[in-house]
């Protein structure tokens, strides 16, 4: 698209035309209301960070609780049942609840600005998919508060475990609903980001050019679109058996309880890489930028990823190697997966050929990022051992198993999170974290990490399942849970320091210009924090690392700009959209209807469904109107004109 | 679970604390860990199909290991030796804006399908060696069923047929001939569990309406731990049963032996032993999850064993028939079968020869009356939410829980005196 073509949207009415009072548009810039409406990209990213790490450190409680009932053995802090809700909820939150939605928090907040847009597709959509989130999170946790009970069914809810027969209490249904909703935020997330990566780059941004983190946020997304369908169906089924009494997952009746493992690991194994490619993407901008030079080979990096999302779909089945597929199948599968490994392990070898012959600025964050290439490796090399389906036969269901995902999930995409947040932050808050803190945290981290899932390799090659709340002394397995758990608290204590550290940092911190990274993508081009409209200018891109050209041809750019502003003032200004309640009213009558469901209860569910419906009917109704703004040359904004487009 | 059921247990945490803190001081018992030569040793095996996944493994484990030195050495040279030295350097000219070298990459792309191919091979040839007994074998092999049920295991033995009650069933302890190959059937009742005994063979699931089978073979007699690997609910951690491995003449005296309807207690073996242990003597509060084993029985399993196949010294016949009329008069019998004697339930475990075995409570606790008592008095401390507390169907078991888990009703209540007489009578069932 190009800016200085005038848009067909931009209208010739010179007033808003009066509309009805359920349709009245809050404007506020401040306060709970502007939050609550906001559909600007940079506050929805911002609070699915808060709710992510909320969850995040929740998560690690739940984590903390585990490894002090196992500390020991025979130990008794936690009964059985807490235990068991204990992991499953670990394993949901975690997933679910914090990793996702903090890669979705950087795919808000940065994808956007590294396209040169000024906002997502349908910005509406997208306050909608974070208020369905929190729906979604809410109903998974409620039972924390109610006699039901938390979900106790394992995070991958095997049928027929799950079925009423067995958990009559509705702490699955809680589960079902909550991921239900979860299911529906990301997929309306998803899509949002599609159309905006492809729609919406800035002139010159051909693929080839956008920056990594950008396509690892497109083949996410299409991973989500393309995964979720499948656990939804999944989840109607164990909705309907629980709620309706079908069969499908019951045998008395034909059912067949191994349908749900294949629905829900072909959600699950792209699950996986939804978690990991942000990560990639994350580190494969972190690394260029402190080591001052381009990622090596960006098309294979590119190509490799979208790879992994491919075959990422033709590998469920290495979950369920012990199920008894035949030989056939778990042949096919374990090569299938043995393929994976080649374009992970190219990504690696091209992470080391960037920071070969590089200046290394080793800041924070590129300690995360280093530690995230290490970790990542172990992770890695512990999945070929699974891969190898005779070897599996001994390892699944094993701590050799929890080992290997920690190794993948925190030492991989935890620790890129991590990364990001120390990256990103001047950009977002404009302050910058302390290195000799952030450099602690990083180290407590790293050590913690590793004394606590290092061991677990030995444990579970030793013979130890998971998902146990207690185990004999003479198993030879004292040891190595002990450490395991002082680990833990090593780790919790450096996930401590870290977001201590980070929110000092947002109260106190050193104050940073723009660009503090010398970085080389848009993101870097604007004011920290970024302006509410983002680019003053939309850039036109020239070359891959956009904003590294712009610095070094600035001469060329400052002369394009300035043409383009005036282009785009002559056509009216900048083009914001109105804040809107209704994204809000439809997620809260999904939360109501969601918990209704659960109880079986007509009349609130219908309330709900009302609830939802008004509200997107509403949103449909009231447009996607907007006001122009117009800027001095500081980047100021000089005037609003409230302005409707049909 | 509640989140506030949580806070009761404070007190416990602050124990929990202290506990900790005391055994860092006393964990010396495998504090070589790193040997990973336990009782589940999945490294140090003692069947061929465990072993061939065993050499699978370290192929992963080589081909990986060598990988893995190469590509950290050069990440740790590449750190080290691009790092900035000072801020000048910082701040210096960037390097040269490379983009990368096609022929590098496809290169590393090329040796890491040659590395895939070495562990593929023998992948591969492990999948169809562990999926099935080896054709020549096959006519040797011996066939049993393993059923898993909340939260134990039945064993059944479909070649050994008994006059007039199917075949043989025992419950938690598969008796296998050593040297042979065994082919077990897996099944289920309830939902999904997984056959793990990792020193003989890799797991596989039980999965209703699917069968599911494995097969192992044990190099020489012993003794062998295993237990669910696959949540199955509440008391998944405590569902474990032990594998016995014998020569084959032990193996067909065992057999007979277990084909014989339960044995009865007539008369005063020996005048002169001790009288039985009485329940003041043993240990009678526990705390849950306590520890239900002895270290005098890991010194030889197999040894212990086979002393369970002898009748214990100091029967007595009065007591053992008392314990017999509980078990008739507290309904143990309408879930608990015990061939030839009153009891006639199908979905518990059989008992007609539970004094023989070394383990009560599905694998979990040591077999003599201490632990006996301990599991008639508190079953739902031992194994939360098992049937023989719940109930099943519409048999009731000591209690009716609503859905939460609270009791609603009680139905079996016994004194210290059914206790001891229970014990005698299932201790007299070799």
């Amino acid at each position: 698209m190009d800016a200085t073509v005038k848009s067909s949207f931009i209208a010739e009415q010179p007033k808003a035309p009066a509309k009805p009072l359920v349709l009245w548009r809050p404007s506020a810039k401040t306060g709970l209301i502007s939050w609550l409406t906001t559909v600007d990209h940079k506050r929805i990213g911002i609070m699915y960070g808060l709710f992510a790490i909320f969850f995040f450190l929740v998560g690690g409680i739940e984590a903390l609780l585990i490894r002090l009932q196992l500390a020991v053995p025979n130990n008794d802090i936690l009964t059985a049942h807490q235990y068991n809700t204990l992991f499953t909820m670990h394993g949901t939150t975690m997933i679910f609840l914090a990793v996702m939605p903090l890669g979705s928090a950087f795919f808000n907040f940065i994808m956007p600005l590294q396209i040169g847009a000024r906002d997502v597709a349908f910005p509406r959509l997208n306050a909608f998919s974070l208020w369905t989130f929190v729906a979604g999170a809410i109903i998974v946790n409620i039972g924390w508060f109610l006699p039901e009970g938390a979900p106790d069914g394992g995070w991958f809810g095997y049928a027929p475990l799950t079925s009423k027969t067995f958990i009559p209490r509705h702490s699955i249904d809680f589960w079902v609903m909550g991921l239900q909703l979860l299911g529906v935020a990301s997929i309306a997330a998803a899509l949002n980001f599609i159309v905006t990566i492809i729609n919406m780059r800035a002139p010159g941004l051909t693929m080839m050019r956008l920056p990594v983190f950008t396509w690892m946020t497109l083949i996410t997304s299409f991973l989500i679109v393309l995964s979720f369908p499948a656990i939804t169906i999944a989840l109607v089924e164990l909705m309907m058996d629980r709620q309706f009494g079908t069969n499908f997952f019951e045998v008395s009746n034909g059912g067949m309880p191994i349908l749900w493992q294949h629905l829900f690991w072909i959600f699950g194994h792209p699950e996986v890489y939804i978690l990991i490619l942000p990560a990639m993407g994350i580190v494969s901008e972190i690394l260029p930028t402190f080591a001052r030079k381009p990622l090596f080979g960006y098309p294979i990096v590119v190509f490799s990823g979208a790879c992994i999302g491919f075959l990422g779909f033709a590998v469920w089945s290495h979950h369920m190697f012990t199920t008894g597929m035949g030989t056939v199948a778990t042949a096919a599968f374990s090569l299938a997966t043995m393929a994976i490994a080649v374009p992970t392990g190219v990504k690696i070898f091209n992470w080391i050929g960037t920071i070969w012959g590089g200046h290394l600025k080793m800041r924070t964050p590129m300690m995360f990022a280093l530690g995230f290439i290490w970790m990542f490796m172990i992770g890695g090399f512990s999945g070929v051992m699974h891969s190898a389906a005779p070897a599996d036969a001994q390892q699944q269901d094993s701590y050799f198993v929890i080992a290997h995902f920690h190794y993948v999930l925190i030492g991989g995409s935890i620790f890129a999170l991590l990364a990001a947040i120390h990256f990103w932050f001047p950009l977002m808050f404009g302050r910058k974290v302390s290195e000799f803190w952030g450099k602690l945290s990083f180290w407590a981290i790293f050590v913690g990490f590793n004394v606590t899932f290092f061991p677990m390799h030995f444990l579970g090659l030793n013979g130890m399942p998971r998902r146990t709340f207690t185990y004999d002394g003479n198993m030879g397995w004292n040891s190595a849970n002990l450490i395991a758990t002082v680990g833990a608290f090593i780790l919790g204590v450096g996930i401590a320091l870290y977001f201590a550290v980070v929110i000092y940092t947002f109260f106190k911190g050193e104050k940073t210009g723009r660009d503090p990274w010398d970085g080389r993508t848009l993101e870097w081009s604007i004011d920290t924090p970024p302006r509410e409209y983002n680019f003053a200018v939309i850039p036109t891109v020239h070359a891959r690392d956009a904003f590294w050209y712009e610095k070094h041809h600035q001469a060329e750019i400052a002369k394009e700009k300035a043409e383009h502003a005036q282009a785009e003032d002559a056509h009216g200004g900048i083009h914001m959209p109105f804040q809107s309640v209704w994204p809000l009213v439809a997620s809260v009558g999904a939360l109501i209807g969601g918990i209704a469901a659960c109880y079986h209860n007509l009349a609130w569910s219908l309330v709900g469904l009302v609830i939802l419906l008004a509200g997107i009917f509403l949103w449909a109704l009231e447009g996607a109107d907007g006001y122009h703004i117009h800027l001095d040359k500081d980047g100021n904004i000089l005037d609003e004109d409230a302005h409707a487009k049909h | 679970m509640r989140l506030f059921s949580l806070l009761p247990s404070l007190s416990r945490w602050v124990r929990g604390a202290f506990a900790f803190g005391a055994l860092a001081l006393l964990t010396g018992c495998d504090y070589k860990f790193w040997r990973m030569d336990g009782p589940q040793s999945t490294i140090v095996v003692d069947g061929p199909v465990a072993r061939s996944q065993l050499g699978v493994f370290y192929t992963t484990v080589a081909v990986t290991f060598v990988i893995f030195v190469l590509v950290s050495a050069v990440l740790a040279y590449a750190t080290l030796k691009f790092k900035a030295r000072d801020e000048a350097d910082e701040n210096a000219e960037p390097p040269e804006q490379s983009h990368g070298n096609p022929l590098i990459e496809l290169g590393l792309i090329g040796v890491s399908v040659l590395a895939l191919v070495i562990i593929a091979v023998p992948t591969l040839r492990g999948i169809w060696y562990t999926h099935d007994i080896p054709v020549e074998d096959k006519e040797n092999a011996y066939v049993v069923e393993a059923t898993g049920l909340q939260w134990w295991f039945r064993f059944t033995y479909p070649n050994e047929q008994i006059e007039g009650a199917g075949p043989l069933v025992t419950a938690n302890e598969l008796v296998i001939p050593a040297g042979r190959p065994v082919r077990i059937n897996l099944r289920t009742t309830d939902v999904i569990h997984s056959f793990w005994v990792p020193k003989l063979a890799g797991k596989v699931d039980m999965i209703p309406n699917r069968g599911n089978f494995l097969w192992l073979q044990a190099d020489e007699p012993g003794y062998f731990w295993g237990q669910c690997a696959e949540y199955c609910g509440d008391s998944h951690a405590v569902m474990r049963f032990r594998v016995i491995a014998l020569g084959p003449r032990e193996f067909n005296e065992w057999l007979e032996q277990q084909s014989s309807p339960a044995r009865s207690v007539q008369a005063v073996a020996d005048a002169n032993d001790a009288p039985q242990a009485q329940f003041a003597s043993w240990k009678t509060e526990w705390k849950r999850n306590e520890k239900g084993y002895t270290e005098e029985f890991d010194l030889a399993p197999l040894d212990s064993w086979r002393a369970k196949q002898f009748p214990e010294k100091n029967e007595d016949p009065a007591l053992i028939a008392k314990g017999r009329e509980v078990f008739r008069n507290k309904n143990c019998i309408t879930c608990h079968q015990v061939r030839g004697h009153e009891g006639a339930g199908l979905t518990a475990p059989d008992l007609t020869h539970v004094g023989s075995r070394t383990t009560i409570a599905g694998g979990l606790l040591e077999n003599n009356a201490e632990q006996l008592a301990r599991w008639l008095t508190h079953p739902n401390e031992v194994k939360p939410g098992n049937k023989m507390w719940t109930g099943i169907g519409a048999m009731n078991g000591y209690a009716s829980v609503d859905k939460y888990g609270t009791v609603t009703a009680r139905h079996i209540e016994l004194n210290s005196d059914d206790v001891v007489a229970l014990v005698a009578y299932l201790q007299s069932l070799k």
